[in-house]
């Protein structure tokens, strides 16, 4: 009877109003025919912020060893690799992703802090180092970089240390990353937990007063370096060995390794579980994944050239096995907790 | 009266998917804890860094506004008036910057000039560290946006030129020659088409991140884009881009006021098929060589850089299986996006040709600031209109990005649907009228068929236009939704040049060919049908 009255009627209509009826049908139709969503355990969506030239590969290897649809979202090296994570602060309330793989801890705490970290405690995990895990399970670090000097090698008395930015002698000779971003604030947040607030603000001062050259990136940093612009640079361990690969004239340094040195600062990629993930099963499996050795050789060999942090995983010439190096001793709870702290003194230092 | 409704029913639709977004966005940037509060604009005003930037950004809209009209309009008076050798190759020629995103212009300009480019390896270190210091800066920026945006001074004056009545020029040959005739007639009554370009180049290039960003030259839109999404404030970001937005709005507005009276003429004459044209001469050969060299250095040089920088099967290889997927996915989205945009634009086009509402002037003025404005500042809005739960249907689907297109691009079709619309007699639908038909049965039997070039032109420009897309995309697309464009951005961190060259290159091929082969079939069988 409904339908034969709604028939009369539609028939009845003029035709412009049928015409406007189908259309908006087709589009409902169209919509949500293409937002048919696929069998949730046999998909898992990874938002990334190592860069996609290296994480892809690692993903694409699960895929086919485990049959799941891996969704992902990367990051730009233009948004500071923090793009991704701001998608997930966003998406709190409706979250869209599974597993946050981060390139390094820093943020992972904030998101453990911002209540958008899960608890997940992987079997994979056992054999790395607690200062690179979570104590309550909510993130786990894997396959790090070293924050290293890379030098020309044009200079003959190599700096050990990155006191060498206070040191007169390489006055005007150095660069350096914005430490507004990526690493580098990682690093001088640590340097502020370790030194205390007044030690580092006088020696980011004084790194300033000795001329000290800023560079948009890590990268770039080792542009200037290799091109003999600039005698050295803090930098990332895989900027240092991808430059030594292509041929270019640098030595790569890893600084404060004396007996009482301050160790060098390690950079752990970081797998973190989302809070309400919708595909639980799955994300747990791609984080077992990203855990294992065999990603970590993979992470290892690949021009990222990063540092496996479970032992005995097999490493290329250029890279020094963790248990060989001195590690800066920091927590990275705190270092994240100070980062935040220092903005306001960081964005005057680079002049904002 | 059935026509009414339903073009409101568009305008509606408009309203939600373009103008909502910005609206949203500026009401939450100006709420703080549910009151009223300017807190995040303090920091814009205060802030001598936020005032260095928009200095930035002013310095390079004006040298790429000065010197597109400086070399476009004579050229496109060339094109468009006299009797140069291949004409209609050059048009195409020139036309090709604006059709690839200009990130990727700086990207192969960036492999000739840059500190490893090839010029480096041809002539020397001491050369690199000049051209890479050129490059990465003001002028860099300047040049590669001059080389994007010179098509549109090209182009408008091209098409205004085909307003001016042949009579009055025939009238001014009595008394004086071509230069005379340019000089007090026809550059005269062009000049709303040049004023326009003009200010389209300006707010064009006020919007743009890619280049700016890529050759690390901070401009208003990069500052946008970074409060975003490296210090996730949103407030912040929309403050940010809210200068671009008054700007924006104030040249678009000086436009309308100055070119009101004056748009009656992008009417076309009806001796627009017989121009009279200006014989060059013996000047000819001269300017036709200078037109050559001109073309080759800026666009066939960065072109061919990319491919002798991607010149290795392996590169393509690679290229593929990383980016396969999008290439497939970019094609796919812009069909859907050139389709909606084709319909979306022809029916917004209608109503402001037939003047439909009174409001008419401000769905067009609309559709145009839309046009202008940043990509990211779109995407924002975007992001802070439809990422709920309840909307995730569209936020969490391909629909989010078709929405971008939409917001963005609508002003592209809906002019080439007007212009196209101006050339079909009333008479014909009046007459259609009077004998009973209905404004559906007008529409589907006398006007779609008689505008069907415009359609198809509105078809591969919004289909260019959305498979080049990255500000938006790249701030929306959800989990494994990326495009070519995105993929490429999100590459070249690390990946290598010969990677980035060869989907460079696939990126160009996906666009030109799929566009230029649907024109070579179907124009001519539009031609045939019309006669």
């Amino acid at each position: 009877m409904l339908r034969s009255l709604l028939n009369r009627k539609f028939l009845l209509m003029p035709l412009s109003a049928r015409t406007g009826v189908m259309i908006f049908l087709g589009l409902i139709i169209l919509i949500f025919g293409c937002n048919k969503k696929k069998e949730a355990a046999n998909t898992v969506t990874v938002y990334v912020s190592e860069d996609q030239v290296f994480s892809e590969p690692v993903l694409k290897d699960f895929e086919k060893e485990t049959g799941i649809d891996v969704r992902a979202v990367y990051d730009t090296e233009e948004a500071k690799s923090t793009g991704a994570m701001n998608r997930l602060i966003a998406e709190k309330n409706n979250p869209q992703a599974d597993v946050y793989w981060a390139n390094e801890p820093i943020r992972s705490e904030v998101l453990k802090q911002k209540g958008i970290a899960a608890s997940y405690f992987s079997p994979q995990a056992k054999d790395i180092p607690n200062v690179f895990k979570d104590p309550r399970g909510y993130w786990t670090g894997f396959s790090a970089r070293a924050r290293v000097l890379v030098v020309n090698n044009r200079v003959k008395d190599t700096p050990q240390s990155i006191l060498a930015y206070t040191d007169p002698r390489w006055k005007g000779k150095a660069v350096i990353a914005n430490p507004l971003f990526g690493t580098t604030t990682s690093e001088i947040a640590a340097l502020y937990t370790i030194w205390g607030d007044k030690r580092a603000e006088a020696f980011l001062v004084a790194m300033k007063k000795n001329g000290v050259t800023l560079s948009t990136s890590n990268g770039e940093s080792a542009d200037f370096v290799a091109a003999g612009e600039k005698d050295f640079s803090l930098v990332d361990s895989d900027d240092a060995v991808n430059r030594m690969r292509q041929g270019k004239p640098v030595t790569m340094i890893y600084p404060d390794q004396q007996e009482n040195g301050l160790g060098c600062f390690i950079v752990p990629n970081v797998v973190v579980l989302i809070k309400g993930a919708p595909h639980l099963t799955a994300a747990r499996r791609l984080i077992d994944y990203l855990l294992s050795k065999e990603t970590e050789r993979k992470l290892a060999f690949a021009d990222c050239a990063q540092i496996p942090l479970h032992t005995a995983v097999e490493i290329p010439p250029e890279l020094k096995p963790l248990s060989e190096l001195k590690v800066m001793q920091v927590n990275y709870a705190e270092v994240a907790k100070k980062m935040i702290e220092i903005q306001p003194f960081l964005k005057a230092w680079v002049g904002f | 009266m059935q026509k009414r409704p339903f073009l409101f029913f568009v305008v509606l639709l408009f309203f939600i998917i373009g103008l909502l977004p910005v609206l949203s966005m500026l009401l939450k940037s100006i709420m703080a804890e549910g009151r009223f509060s300017l807190e995040a604009y303090e920091g814009i005003l205060t802030s001598h860094r936020q005032w260095t930037l928009m200095g930035h950004s002013m310095a390079l809209s004006f040298w790429v506004m000065l010197l597109t009209t400086i070399v476009g309009v004579p050229l496109g008076v060339l094109l468009g008036k006299t009797n140069l050798p291949l004409r209609r190759f050059f048009i195409f020629l020139f036309v090709i910057p604006l059709l690839i995103p200009p990130y990727i212009t700086a990207v192969s300009w960036f492999d000739l000039l840059g500190r490893e480019g090839l010029l480096s390896r041809l002539i020397g270190p001491s050369f690199a560290g000049m051209s890479s210091r050129f490059l990465f800066g003001l002028p860099g920026c300047v040049a590669i946006l001059f080389t994007t945006f010179l098509p549109i001074p090209i182009l408008l004056t091209m098409v205004f030129l085909r307003t001016v009545n042949p009579r009055l020029e025939e009238a001014g040959k009595l008394v004086s020659g071509w230069r005379g005739i340019l000089k007090g007639i026809t550059i005269p009554l062009i000049l709303p088409g040049i004023l326009l370009a003009a200010m389209l180049t300006f707010i064009l290039s006020f919007g743009e991140f890619g280049v700016s960003n890529f050759l690390r030259y901070g401009v208003f839109p990069v500052e946008s884009f970074t409060q975003f999404s490296a210090f996730y404030n949103f407030k912040a970001a929309t403050a940010a881009a809210v200068p671009l937005v008054l700007v924006t709005f104030v040249v678009l507005l000086s436009e309308a006021g100055f070119l009101r009276e004056k748009t009656f003429r992008l009417r076309p004459s009806a001796e627009t098929e017989d121009l009279p044209l200006i014989a060059l001469g013996t000047s000819r050969n001269g300017l036709f060589v200078l037109v050559t060299l001109f073309g080759f250095f800026l666009v066939i040089v960065p072109i061919l850089v990319l491919i002798v920088q991607s010149a290795n099967i392996q590169a393509y290889a690679e290229a593929l299986s990383r980016a396969g997927d999008s290439l497939l996915r970019s094609l796919f989205y812009a069909v859907i996006g050139a389709t909606s945009l084709t319909l979306f634009g022809f029916f917004s086009g209608y109503l402001i040709q037939t003047k439909t509402f009174r409001y008419w002037r401000a769905i067009d003025f609309t559709t145009i600031f839309l046009f202008a404005l940043p990509g990211t500042v779109i995407g924002i809005g975007l992001i802070s209109l439809w990422n709920t739960p309840y909307t995730n249907f569209i936020y969490g689907t391909l629909w989010i990005i078709i929405l971008g297109y939409l917001a963005k691009y609508t002003a592209l079709t809906s002019r080439i649907t007007v212009n196209q619309l101006t050339q079909i007699s009333p008479a014909m639908e009046e007459a259609a009228q009077v004998a009973g038909a209905g404004w559906f049965r007008r529409l589907i039997f006398i006007i779609i068929p008689l505008a069907r070039r415009g359609l198809l032109a509105g078809w591969i420009v919004g289909y260019i236009f959305s498979l080049r897309d990255t500000a938006i995309t790249m701030l929306v697309y959800p989990a494994g939704h990326d495009t070519l464009p995105v993929r490429i951005f999100t590459l070249m961190a690390n990946g290598s040049a010969q990677l980035i060259a060869a989907l460079c290159v696939m990126l160009i091929l996906a666009t030109l060919l799929p566009a230029g082969i649907l024109w070579l079939i179907a124009n001519p069988l539009l031609r045939k049908a019309k006669r």
